[in-house]
């Protein structure tokens, strides 16, 4: 069995537990074994950018310091947040050795820099192009039309990165559900920005971010979206109810997580994934659709 | 004052262009007012400044102005701009920046909710080493609670308060409320981060 270094950071530890569950069970399943870092904490995500940018590259970096411990290559982390403030502050590191040094000497974990941090497209899509992730599915994914989301932090960064997908019209997801027989729809708003905190401390901005996501999505005909990012997963499924009584969108869409839709193709237990565990029920459009 | 280039004044502006610029890292004379940023700002529409105007009230030396308007406060730092910026600028970085520069000055934020949910999230985080969602939202909703009834928003804060009580509740219903206390073992280490962030 593989291992990889693996970060779950505080969402996956709390209210979006389910995503947790389900990445580790889906792995499992692809024969990959996620360690997690011990002893990890916050990475800072985008309060620390925006109130410290010392801190915003240290709390990273020791995370990075205790993956460099476990002696494997490469950490990947599901939440986008999590994923790119790792990036960027493993980047801002190589860039300023006397900050490394710096920063080093309060760790007891050194940084060493050469981890290979990844997004869990990084790792899946591989697989669905190597056909591996269909080799593993009992069941197509047939009916299935999301509106795959990535949000904001999947493909742009405060500094330069490369970049594993198209930047505006990124199709990793679309990649990964099409080889399980999904037909994902072409839209507009895949990469808009759907507010992450602004739900908490400037609702109406976050909420008109997220009406003009909803209604693309509806308006091209999805069946639901599909996300990997548990704060836009949160916010499009906590708000989404709220948002469309405001702005006078009816349909409403059940938001997957990328690994709940892979695990019913896997044939998965949906209950023992937590797939009862969203605002808008998503258990009704996969037994509808004869998925479970 | 407005910024504007009738009263431009190379010298004077220097100081607020040269401290940005090292702060952000970002070259903001590069910027040639294009205004792909201002097509892709998500936010532009309501604050009223785009990321082209908030390089140019810097460039221009306009502090008062550059500390204090809606797109420092409201940038959901999406990096929209930055990335369609055909000469590399993130304005993102830019707006990150100035809010720690008002911070530094002791300006007010504009939008205080906004500032105090960042620092609230940063308080919680140093105190377990982990974000943990009831700590950091009681700490940000008694803040706000306490300042918006000092200036007699009495309904904004029962709108909210009846907003947080459903969503619990919500969240309760479909096990996302998590109840437990994670912590990191080695919180002294975290702690001495932001130590060393202080004194930076």
């Amino acid at each position: 069995m593989t291992q990889l270094a693996y970060y779950p950071g505080c969402s996956l530890h709390s209210s979006s537990e389910l995503y947790d569950v389900q990445c580790k069970m889906v792995f499992q399943n692809l024969g990959i074994e996620l360690r997690e870092i011990d002893d990890w904490n916050c990475c800072g995500a985008t309060a620390a950018a925006k109130t410290d940018d010392f801190l915003a590259v240290a709390l990273p970096a020791r995370n990075l310091g205790l993956a460099a411990a476990t002696g494997l290559s490469e950490i990947v982390i599901p939440c986008s947040s999590c994923y790119s403030r790792t990036l960027v502050s493993q980047k801002a590191l190589a860039a300023d050795p006397a900050l490394k040094d710096s920063i080093n000497a309060e760790l007891a974990r050194k940084i060493t820099g050469d981890i290979k941090v990844s997004s869990i497209l990084e790792v899946l899509v591989p697989k669905a192009r190597s056909g591996e992730l269909a080799a593993k599915a009992v069941k197509k994914l047939e009916g299935l039309k999301p509106a795959c989301y990535y949000g904001c932090l999947l493909t742009r960064f405060p500094i330069d990165v490369d970049v594993p997908d198209d930047v505006e019209n990124p199709q990793g997801m679309e990649t990964v559900l099409k080889s399980l027989g999904a037909a994902p729809v072409d839209w507009g708003y895949k990469t808009d920005c759907c507010g992450a905190s602004a739900s908490v401390n400037d609702a109406d901005q976050s909420q008109l971010l997220m009406s003009r996501i909803f209604t693309d999505a509806v308006a091209r005909g999805a069946n639901c979206i599909v996300t990997t990012c548990p704060l836009c997963q949160f916010n499009v499924d906590a708000y989404q109810a709220e948002v469309g009584k405001k702005f006078g969108i009816e349909k409403q869409l059940p938001v997957y997580f990328i690994t709940e839709l892979i695990g019913i193709s896997m044939g998965l237990d949906p209950v023992a994934m937590q797939v009862d565990r969203h605002f808008i029920d998503a258990m009704g459009l996969v037994k509808e659709l004869n998925l479970i | 004052m407005p910024s504007s280039l009738v009263n431009y004044d190379a010298a004077a502006s220097k100081p607020l262009l040269d401290e940005v610029q090292k702060r952000s890292g970002q070259n903001l004379q590069a910027c040639y007012q294009c205004r792909r940023c201002a097509a892709g700002c998500p936010v532009g529409e309501e604050t009223g400044v785009t990321p082209d105007r908030l390089i140019r009230m810097i460039v221009l030396g306009d502090r008062e102005e550059a500390l204090n308007n809606l797109l420092v406060w409201k940038c959901v730092a999406c990096y929209t701009c930055g990335t369609r910026c055909p000469n590399n600028i993130q304005t993102a970085r830019i707006t990150e920046t100035l809010k720690q520069m008002a911070k530094k000055a002791h300006a007010k934020p504009l939008t205080p909710r906004i500032a105090d949910f960042h620092s609230a999230f940063m308080t919680s985080t140093r105190h377990l080493g982990r974000f943990n969602e009831i700590e950091a939202l009681t700490i940000y909703e008694t803040k706000t609670a306490f300042k918006e009834l000092s200036q007699g928003k009495v309904k904004a804060v029962i709108d909210e308060m009846i907003g947080q009580a459903r969503l619990a509740l919500d969240m309760m219903k479909k096990k996302r409320l998590h109840l437990g206390v994670d912590r990191v073992k080695a919180r002294s280490e975290v702690k001495a981060l932001y130590e060393k962030a202080k004194g930076r």
